[in-house]
């Protein structure tokens, strides 16, 4: 297990709106933490020998980190736009790596399989060619023009419909996506992975969206996107072996894998190895 | 089990309990694997990982003579070759895509699986009839113990009180269990058949007992 390199790094433990003054009790790679609030009404997170841990509040979300924080949270620029609905759609427990749920959110050739009828159907499984790049400036993995047809895209939408995405990996445990709105079609969805490493092979899922969407009730959306990441956990916690392979061999990709493929290579050229798997252990 | 007799075929289901067009999980010494049954009727076996993103293959489907999985829907033949990628439906999958795959093997309502190319066909037992399958939290020696009887080199025990009319046909497990299949002699009654059902549960349960007290001790 190397911690080193993902210490310094921000991660999601709860819901801004959720906190008390009495706190809540998490883990975060592996070290218990309480997450409340203060007098004023602030964020305060605890490490397990009482120790006063980093804390920003961003995208609805408390994070914080075991180490210390090199840079500010990622941005997220729609979460500044008018005119969205902010969605916190909770919490899902997944018995897997931090790693490999990152990994399943990039990936759009399980839809016909796994969200059959919602976000894919068969016989449309062909995942077309698409942009996918390392982006040194930023230091992200995006992927773009990624295209694939949806029978119920969102819960705004009516009927089926070709969806485009894009897919930014801004921090290790975080992926952010944007994808077709379909109300409004110069507009991008955003929907958002923050992961929780609770230990390298469990952990929080905590989705949030930023959408265009005035007319569906907040719990239809969030009842939407649970049913989403359940489906998503029934793959997760039977995947063998349960951390993430990060050297070739023992998983084959094809050419529809490029963004886990680039995921993949970019964590190990930063020694993000909490929750991977290498050749080497 | 006696090599002379049984290679290294493990009974690890009964026929009964795999019907046409669908896959479960199974055990076999070599670790978990997928064993199904196409819709054509014919039962294969093969390691319980997709080659593509190690998920576990007992989860998937069977469609013809293919079994799919559920994550990406790959397919593979009874042979073990990838035979479709959804994902690129014009694409030939290459030949290194592919599962490891087990010889299958079906005898009085059990279904046999073995490691390596056995020697020899698995054994039959002649005049049984295949009733049911339970798995014990016990080892094989707490269930000779419980059936006052020891297992034959098939793997088959005659517990004493029994008096002839069934036999278990013992698979060990993972973790101390046992996967007793319950084999009846001839063909019984619904009383009958209610009654060895009764019958192993008890035995089970006087297994189960006696594997926690020696743990104990």
């Amino acid at each position: 297990m190397t911690m080193q390199a993902m210490i310094d790094e921000w991660y999601p433990v709860g819901l801004f709106s959720q906190l008390d003054a009495a706190g809540r009790g998490t883990a975060l790679m592996g070290e218990p933490i309480v997450v409340a609030s203060d007098a004023d009404g602030n964020a305060k997170v605890t490490g397990g020998n009482g120790r006063v841990l980093p804390v920003c509040v961003r995208y609805g979300h408390v994070w914080s980190s075991l180490g210390a924080p090199k840079k500010a949270l990622f941005s997220i620029p729609e979460a500044d736009q008018t005119g969205r609905r902010f969605v916190d759609v909770g919490v899902v427990r997944v018995r897997c790596s931090p790693l490999r749920a990152v990994e399943n959110f990039l990936d759009v050739a399980h839809f016909p399989f796994v969200h059959t009828d919602i976000l894919g159907a068969e016989p449309h499984t062909e995942v077309q060619n698409y942009k996918v790049e390392i982006r040194e400036d930023v230091d992200e993995v995006w992927a773009t023009q990624v295209k694939f047809y949806q029978p119920l895209a969102a819960k705004s939408a009516s009927g089926g419909i070709t969806t485009e995405y894009m897919y930014r990996v801004p921090a290790p445990t975080c992926s952010v996506l944007y994808k077709t709105c379909p109300p409004r079609p110069s507009e991008w969805d955003v929907i958002t992975l923050f992961v929780q490493p609770l230990a390298e092979d469990l952990c929080d899922v905590w989705p949030w969206m930023a959408l265009f969407d005035d007319t569906t009730s907040l719990t239809d959306l969030i009842h939407f996107q649970q049913t989403i990441f359940l489906q998503d956990r029934s793959i997760l916690e039977n995947q063998i072996p349960r951390l993430l392979p990060l050297d070739p061999g023992l998983e084959i990709p094809t050419r529809a894998d490029l963004t886990s493929v680039a995921y993949r290579r970019w964590l190990k050229r930063h020694n993000y190895t909490y929750g991977a798997q290498l050749v080497a252990q | 089990m006696h090599p002379d007799t049984t290679g290294s075929w493990t009974p690890v289901a009964l026929s009964a309990d795999l019907p046409a067009g669908t896959v479960i999980p199974a055990r076999i010494p070599a670790g978990s694997i997928a064993l199904w049954r196409s819709e054509s009727g014919r039962p294969a076996a093969s390691a319980n990982r997709c080659p593509h993103r190690g998920m576990s293959l007992s989860h998937g489907f069977v469609r013809g003579e293919a079994l799919s999985c559920i994550y990406h829907g790959w397919s593979y033949a009874q042979a073990g070759n990838c035979l479709r990628i959804p994902a690129h439906p014009g694409l030939t999958p290459p030949q290194a895509i592919r599962v490891k795959t087990y010889p299958v093997e079906e005898t009085g309502g059990v279904i046999w699986v073995a490691m390596g190319e056995p020697s020899a066909n698995p054994p039959k037992f002649e005049g049984f009839v295949a009733l049911r399958s339970l798995m014990a939290e016990a080892g094989i020696a707490a269930i000779e113990a419980a059936a006052g009887a020891k297992a034959s080199p098939a793997g088959l025990v005659e517990p004493a009180e029994s008096t002839g009319t069934i036999c278990l046909l013992l698979s060990a497990q993972e973790d101390r269990q046992t996967l007793l299949h319950v084999l009846l002699k001839g063909e019984a009654g619904t009383a009958a058949r209610i009654a060895a059902s009764r019958a192993a549960e008890s035995l089970r349960r006087k297994a189960e007992d006696l594997q926690k007290k020696g743990i104990a001790q």
